[in-house]
C-alpha cells in the first residue's frame, strides 16, 4: 500500500525505531531514519530495515530536544512526504515544534494506518475511549506519532547496508541547560505481553491491602495492573502499572478486575482480553456489562476465598 | 512575573452518548474547563503568588466560551482577568488552527514572561499545543513539566518523562506544558466565585487577531465508538459464586 516516495522515521531511543521502519515500509519506498548516536545504532537503523539514514550526530553532553533544529532543517531540505515518529515525551515535543514550522497539525497516538483513495487514513482514541477519531492530514508533509506495536518489527538482518548522510548540527535557538538528570527506578514491565492480568482499583482501602491482589498474582502466575487512580493521585503503584487509554493497553488471556468501576477510559485498556473477570461490591457497577464473569461481592472477603480456593485445589 | 494559562471548554466525557449506529451524541454533554487545564491555571497562581507577578487566562474555541457559568469558572480559581476568542470555527480546530490563533492573541495581548498550557486537552488529548504555540512564538518550549521553582528572572523545572526526571534551568519568555502531578488545583469557594463576575473580560474575534483564515490541515471522518468485545456478562452471586468462577475460568 505504499503511497509516500519518501518516509522519515525518528524515535528518540534507536531500539524504538524497528518497528518505525517496518511502517516506513508498508507506506512508502524509502525509508530514510533519523538516528542521533554512535556508529553502532546507524548500523542498528539498517538491520531494522531502513534504506538510508540521516545520521545527526552522536549527542554526546547534548540533550535530545537539542537537535530539533536540525531535524526542522533537514525535513524543510528533504520534504519527505511522511514523517513516523515514535511517541515519547522527548518525541512529542520535537513533532509539535516540527510541525509549527511545517505549518502542520500532528496526528498523534495513531494506532491505525490505511490507505483509502491514495490517502492515508489514521485512527486514533479521543474522548478518553469513548471514540475512535479516523482522520487524516492534507499537508505536504504528514507528520504522525506512532505508539509501540502499532507495526510489527522485521527480522533484524546484520547484513543490511546503505547510504549514511552526516547532518550538520543546528544551534537551538533557545537553548536550555540541564542541571541534573534522576533515572526513575521503573522496575521495567512488560504489561502489554502479560498472559494474565490482576487489575486493582479503589476499592482497596490501603495500600497494604494490595499484598491480597499480589498473593493472586503470584498464585495464578499474572502481572499487577491497575487503574489510574492508583498510580496517579494514590501512587501505590508506579504509573508502568495502569491500565487504559493513557496508560497500558493489555490483551491478557484473562483480566481479573478488582474494585475497578469500569469507566470507559480504563475499560479500553483491556478490551482486548479475552476474558474478563469483575470482582466489586457495587451491583451497578458498570464493570458488570463488560466482564464475561462478575461477582458481586465484598473484595476483603471475595479475594481470600478465591486465593484459598485456588491454594487447596493446585 | 507576567503569566498567561490557556485553557480549552471540552464536552464533559461521562455524559456522551454511544448512538446504535456507533456514532457519539453529545447533546446531554455539558461543557466544562479541561481536567488537566486545571492544574496549568493552579501552577500559573502559585508561580503568579510566588513572584508578585499576575496570571490571567485564555482560551479559543467555540460560542460556548461565552457561557458566563464557564467564565466565572476560570477566573474563580484565580486569575485576574480573562481573554476569549468565541467563533464556532474554531470548535473542530485542529492542534495548529488552535496554536496559530492562541500565538495571534498573545502577541495581541502584549508582553508576556509564561505561558502555561494543560499536558493535554480532556478531550481530544493531542498534547501538541503547546509545543506548537512555543515554537510559533519563537520561545523556549518545553512538555511534561512537573515542577517549577522561580529563580531570579528564570525558572528551574523539573520534566518527568518516561524513565526519568530532567531538571531544567529556564531562560524566560517560555511555553510550558504542565502534568497532572504538578499539583493540586484548588476549589473555588463562595468568595472566589462572586470576585470571579467582578474581573475584566475581553473578547476578540478572529478579524481582530487577524487569523480569519488559518487553513485546517487536518480533516476529520469520522469519529465513531470504539468496536466492544462481546462479553458473557454471567454474575455470580452467594454462597457458591467463587466455586463458580474457579470452575469457569482458574481451574
Ligand atoms: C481523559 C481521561 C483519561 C483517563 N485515563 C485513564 C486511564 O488510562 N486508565 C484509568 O484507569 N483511568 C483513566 N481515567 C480515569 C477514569 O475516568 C476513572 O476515574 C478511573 O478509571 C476510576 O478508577 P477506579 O475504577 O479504580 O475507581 P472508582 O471509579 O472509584 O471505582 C472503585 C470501585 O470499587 C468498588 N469498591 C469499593 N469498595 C469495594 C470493596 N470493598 N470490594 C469490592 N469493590 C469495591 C466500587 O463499587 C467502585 O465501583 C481517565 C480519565 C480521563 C478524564
Amino acid at each position: 500500500m505504499g503511497i509516500f516516495q519518501t518516509v522519515f522515521v525518528y524515535a528518540d531511543k534507536t531500539e524504538m525505531l524497528a518497528e518505525l521502519c517496518a511502517g516506513g515500509k508498508q507506506l512508502g519506498s524509502q525509508v530514510c531514519a533519523l538516528v542521533l548516536g554512535p556508529k553502532e545504532e546507524v548500523d542498528k537503523a539498517f538491520s531494522y530495515g531502513a534504506d538510508s539514514v540521516y545520521h545527526l550526530g552522536e549527542l554526546k553532553d547534548r540533550r535530545i530536544e537539542d537537535y530539533t533544529e536540525t531535524i526542522i532543517h533537514l525535513v524543510q531540505k528533504e520534504k519527505p512526504e511522511l514523517i513516523l515518529i515514535r511517541s515519547s515525551k522527548r518525541a512529542k515535543l520535537i513533532a509539535g515544534r516540527l510541525a509549527a514550522e511545517l505549518k502542520t497539525s500532528v496526528l498523534t497516538d495513531v494506532m491505525e494506518f490505511t490507505v483509502d483513495n491514495n490517502e492515508l487514513h489514521t485512527k486514533r482514541l479521543v474522548y478518553g475511549g469513548a471514540g475512535l477519531k479516523r482522520e487524516y492530514s492534507t499537508s505536504e508533509v504528514v507528520v504522525a506519532t506512532v505508539g509501540g506495536g502499532v507495526f510489527e518489527a522485521l527480522i533484524e538482518d546484520n547484513s543490511r547496508k546503505g547510504n549514511i548522510v552526516e547532518v550538520d548540527f543546528v544551534q537551538p535557538a533557545h537553548p536550555v541547560r540541564c542541571i541534573e538528570i534522576r533515572k526513575k527506578e521503573s522496575e521495567s514491565v512488560n504489561l502489554s505481553a502479560a498472559k494474565c492480568v490482576v487489575g486493582v482499583g479503589r476499592g482497596f482501602a490501603k495500600q497494604e491491602d494490595l499484598t491480597l491482589a499480589k498473593d493472586l498474582a503470584n498464585l495464578i502466575g499474572a502481572e499487577v495492573g491497575c487503574s489510574r487512580p492508583i498510580a496517579e493521585g494514590e501512587n501505590w503503584l508506579p504509573k508502568e502499572r495502569y491500565i487504559g487509554v493513557s496508560g497500558a493497553m493489555v490483551k491478557p488471556d484473562v483480566y481479573v478486575a478488582i474494585g475497578i468501576s469500569g469507566q470507559i477510559q480504563h475499560m479500553v485498556g483491556a478490551n482486548s482480553a479475552k476474558t474478563i473477570v469483575a470482582i466489586n461490591k457495587d451491583k451497578a457497577a458498570p464493570i458488570f456489562k463488560q466482564a464475561d464473569y462478575g461477582i458481586v461481592g465484598d473484595l476483603y472477603t471475595v479475594l481470600p476465598a478465591l486465593i484459598e480456593k485456588i491454594k487447596v485445589s493446585k | 512575573m507576567k503569566i498567561i494559562t490557556c485553557y480549552k471548554i471540552v464536552p464533559e466525557e461521562q455524559d456522551i452518548v454511544v448512538k446504535d449506529d456507533r456514532t457519539l451524541s453529545f447533546d446531554r454533554a455539558e461543557w466544562k474547563i479541561g481536567q488537566y487545564d486545571l492544574n496549568a491555571v493552579e501552577a500559573g497562581m502559585k508561580l503568579a503568588e510566588a513572584t508578585g507577578g499576575s496570571a490571567s487566562a485564555l482560551s479559543i474555541g467555540g460560542k460556548e466560551l461565552e457561557n458566563s457559568k464557564l467564565k466565572k469558572g476560570i477566573l474563580s480559581r484565580g486569575p485576574k482577568e480573562l481573554f476569549i476568542i468565541a467563533d464556532d470555527y474554531l470548535r473542530e480546530a485542529d492542534t495548529f488552527q488552535t496554536a496559530s490563533a492562541l500565538a495571534a492573541a498573545i502577541k495581541k495581548m502584549g508582553s508576556f514572561d509564561l505561558i502555561l498550557c494543560g499536558e493535554g486537552s480532556s478531550d481530544l488529548y493531542a498534547q501538541q499545543v503547546g509545543p506548537q504555540l512555543g515554537q510559533l512564538l519563537g520561545v523556549t518550549t518545553l512538555n511534561a513539566v512537573s515542577k517549577i521553582i522561580p529563580e531570579g528572572n528564570k525558572l528551574v523545572v523539573e520534566r518527568t518523562l518516561e524513565d526519568e526526571v530532567e531538571v531544567l534551568e529556564v531562560t524566560l519568555p517560555a511555553v510550558i506544558s504542565v502534568t497532572t502531578d504538578i499539583n493540586l488545583p484548588r476549589i473555588p469557594g463562595m468568595k472566589d466565585i462572586l470576585a470571579a463576575g467582578k474581573k475584566p473580560v475581553t473578547q476578540w474575534c478572529l478579524a481582530d487577531i487577524g487569523t480569519e483564515n488559518i487553513d485546517c490541515p487536518t480533516r476529520s471522518i469520522s469519529t465513531l465508538a470504539p468496536d466492544q468485545t462481546e462479553r458473557k456478562q454471567i454474575i455470580l452471586e452467594g454462597e457458591e459464586a467463587v466455586q463458580k468462577l474457579y470452575d469457569a475460568v482458574f481451574k
